[in-house]
């Protein structure tokens, strides 16, 4: 009895780990199939980063999730239940291609998009209210929004995704058209949401972001999950056991005769050690040699090398 | 049923807030005023004074009178001298100041039994316009006759008793006699609702397109279906509009009726002074009495029948209609610049008011009968027919196949509009909105 209870709490457990399933998802265009049989398991609490080439089928996942389309085989679960219209509410959706009436003002607009996402009149307006004071652009509520800028505009519609203090926000090309400052400032609040519990989906080309931001990662292509894993973990897994040294002085003679040299030069050389071997025993080589050593590093691939690696050999 | 409501409010608060509807809402009673000031000001002022310098070389019409015209257009000079005498005195050019503008000249061998030869000639420097050619005709004709019954010793009174026109009674032969003029009545009625509808299906319809538009070319579209259903959003537009629609009516009607008790004021001794004229220049148009007659007959129209169908024929083909065109609109290209693809809506509703117009005149023939049955063409048809009293089965069936009408058009543009709207860089055909109605989303 009490094993069955203790088998209980940890399926338990393990099914909250999860704030999204994602169970043989395939959704087909005519003969074109923009989800092939794709999995995953979007953890709670973590920035999740959803990638892939142009036309890989991103948006069509992420259209899934937000229930704007509807998958022709398949499971999505939310927090365990069957995904269903309720839980739209308890999503934030900001899409890559993404715009706001002309003809309304700031505040109007967010309390009317609060309001589709289930807020009451008054809510939305507090919550509204308390987004501006935070952006410190409390003067924009009853500015026109074809008076925004881009950038404005973004930011307008970076509140409207989280003004309903969604568990779940997805955020397509979040960055696209932010100056740096005010991208920093979205990336903050994407790190504040993060440490306050909710999970984020991410989707977005540019690498770097990913590899700042991103806990975990799935890469799709051509509608197929083509790798997933934690960012860490995927960097270790596709390494190529490189190592970088730096030095004082010169190289000593026979050190680099055994090794596998990939880059030299002066006060540098770049190894690619044998994968049974640590790290440790090509700084032992090194030291023994007499040689000063100032630098020591694992080359790791980026995120990037990976990406455009997985899609090149799929 | 919340969120549809949610939408609705934001449909109608924004649009009537726009300065647009503002300025539509006022300028369409203004343009009535104007219409209506206009019309009585340029038959009045602005045709311009004409002298007509009468010369009669026959002699004949000496003794026969020739007024002047009652609106200060036209006066007769009788005078006597040469034709090209006056002919040089004329002016030589437009708007140049002269005693006489024009010559009428009966020529001395002008023969009463044969008007046509030598005819009565008119000169002038300054055509005059269709109103004047006729007074003038009129004028001359009526001197014609006079002359003639004059030769023929037909005396004054006699001549009355032969101008004196006869009414027909018309009834049919269940013995409701029809009051007189009211088919007149009818058909002017009918064609008001008519008319309405007709204009109020394209100008709200596009509205609605106009909407859908919007949403799809700015992008907003994606993040409202990830809060609400497409078929809410449908629904929320449509009748949003339509209550922007409503409320436009309503201010029309109370704003008209000031405008018009206004123009009443104003321009009323005008007006009233100024239409016994347009009687007597337009031949067989209405006079003072006809225009009373067509007042009594309108208000004995069967009003309680009317203020509950046409209503009902309002919103049917405003549902039925507004849906395609939220349709058409979701399918269209970002630029708009496929018009092709609102010719299967555009059609029906222009072949509906030929119908409309046809009906008015023969309210009985089968061409009126399958237009009101036929959903596409009932809302325009069938408010124009109202006012005939069409049969309670006729009303009834017409009634039943616009309900089933636009709840196949809502379920059919529902789909189409679904996958329009989130689909982008593409040249949409009919053919392709025809596959989406099947398509899964």
């Amino acid at each position: 009895m009490q094993k069955a209870f203790l088998f209980l709490n940890i399926a338990l457990t393990f099914a909250s780990m999860s704030l999204l399933s994602l169970q043989h998802i395939v959704k087909q265009y005519g003969n074109y199939r923009a989800s092939d049989d794709v999995s995953f398991e979007i953890p709670k609490g973590k920035i999740f980063g959803l990638l892939g080439p142009n036309g890989a089928g991103k948006t069509t996942l992420i259209r899934m999730i937000t229930r704007i389309l509807y998958p022709d085989a398949g499971n999505i679960l939310f927090n365990g239940e069957q995904l269903s219209d309720k839980h739209t509410e308890n999503i934030g959706y900001m899409p890559e291609e993404r715009g706001l009436y002309k003809k309304m003002k700031v505040g109007e607009h967010l309390i009317y998009l609060g309001r589709l996402k289930g807020l009451s009149q008054t809510q939305a307006k507090e919550n509204v209210n308390d987004w501006l004071k935070k952006f410190q652009i409390e003067t924009w509520f009853n500015k026109n929004i074809e008076e925004l800028s881009k950038g404005m505009s973004q930011k307008v519609q970076f509140i409207a995704t989280v003004l309903h203090n969604p568990d779940l926000l997805i955020l397509d090309e979040p960055f696209s058209g932010l100056d740096p400052i005010n991208s920093k400032l979205i990336e903050q609040e994407i790190r504040d949401m993060s440490l306050k519990g909710k999970t984020i989906i991410f989707s977005t080309h540019r690498m770097e972001q990913v590899e700042e931001i991103c806990d975990e990662i799935v890469l799709v292509n051509k509608g197929k999950k083509i790798l997933e894993g934690g960012v860490k973990e995927l960097k270790q897994r596709f390494k190529e056991n490189k190592f970088n040294i730096q030095f004082n002085g010169e190289i000593k003679n026979g050190l680099l005769n055994n090794l596998n040299v990939v880059e030299q030069s002066a006060g540098e050389v770049t190894v690619k050690y044998n994968e049974e071997h640590r790290g440790n025993e090509l700084l032992k080589l090194f030291v023994e040699h007499g040689m000063e050593v100032s630098s020591f590093n694992e080359l790791l691939p980026s995120v990037n090398e990976i990406f455009i690696r997985q899609v090149e050999t799929n | 049923m919340k969120k549809i409501l949610i939408i609705i409010q934001r449909e109608y608060v924004t649009r009537v807030k726009r300065k647009s509807f503002i300025i539509t809402t006022l300028l369409a009673p203004l343009g009535f005023f104007a219409l209506i000031s206009g019309s009585v000001l340029i038959s009045t002022f602005s045709q311009g004074r004409t002298d007509v310098a009468v010369i009669d070389d026959s002699g004949l019409f000496k003794d026969v009178p020739l007024p002047d015209a009652d609106d200060q257009t036209v006066y007769f000079h009788r005078v006597s001298g040469k034709v090209d005498e006056f002919s040089a005195e004329l002016p030589k050019a437009e708007k140049e100041k002269r005693k006489y503008q024009a010559i009428l000249y009966i020529p001395a061998n002008f023969n009463i039994n044969n008007p046509n030869n030598p005819v009565i000639s008119y000169r002038y420097v300054e055509r005059p316009g269709m109103m004047k050619k006729q007074f003038i005709s009129d004028r001359m004709n009526d001197a014609v006759a006079k002359l003639r019954m004059k030769m023929l010793n037909i005396n004054e009174e006699v001549q009355q008793q032969m101008e004196k026109k006869f009414q027909l009674d018309y009834s049919s032969l269940d013995n409701q006699s029809e009051k007189k003029g009211y088919t007149e009545a009818a058909g002017i009625a009918g064609m008001v609702m008519g008319f309405a509808i007709y204009i109020s299906l394209f100008f709200y319809g596009t509205m609605i397109m106009k909407g859908v538009m919007e949403e799809k070319t700015n992008r907003i579209v994606e993040v409202l279906t990830s809060s609400v259903k497409p078929f809410q959003l449908l629904m929320g537009k449509i009748i949003g509009v339509g209550a922007v629609g409503l409320t436009q009516f309503i201010l029309w009607i109370v704003l008209m009726a000031v405008v018009n008790l206004v123009a009443g004021i104003i321009f009323g001794a005008a007006i009233h002074s100024h239409t016994p004229n347009m009687g007597n220049m337009q031949s067989g148009g209405l006079d003072a009495d006809d225009i009373q007659l067509l007042m009594k007959n309108l208000s004995s129209l069967p009003f309680t029948q009317i203020a509950l169908l046409f209503p009902l024929y309002f919103l049917g083909g405003f549902l039925l209609y507004g849906s395609l065109f939220a349709a058409v609109g979701a399918a269209m290209g970002e630029d708009g610049d496929q018009q092709s693809l609102m010719i299967p809506i555009t059609v029906p509703i222009i072949i509906s008011i030929f119908i409309a117009i046809n009906v008015i005149n023969n309210p009985d023939s089968s061409l009126g009968f399958w237009g009101s049955i036929i959903p596409f063409t009932s809302p325009v048809v069938m408010s124009a027919l109202l006012p005939f009293r069409p049969v309670w089965w006729q009303i009834a069936l017409s009634i039943l196949l616009l309900i089933g009408g636009f709840v196949l058009t809502t379920y059919i543009a529902a789909r189409i509009y679904r996958v329009g709207i989130l689909m982008y860089g593409k040249k949409i055909t009919l053919k392709e909105m025809g596959r989406w109605i099947f398509a899964r989303t």
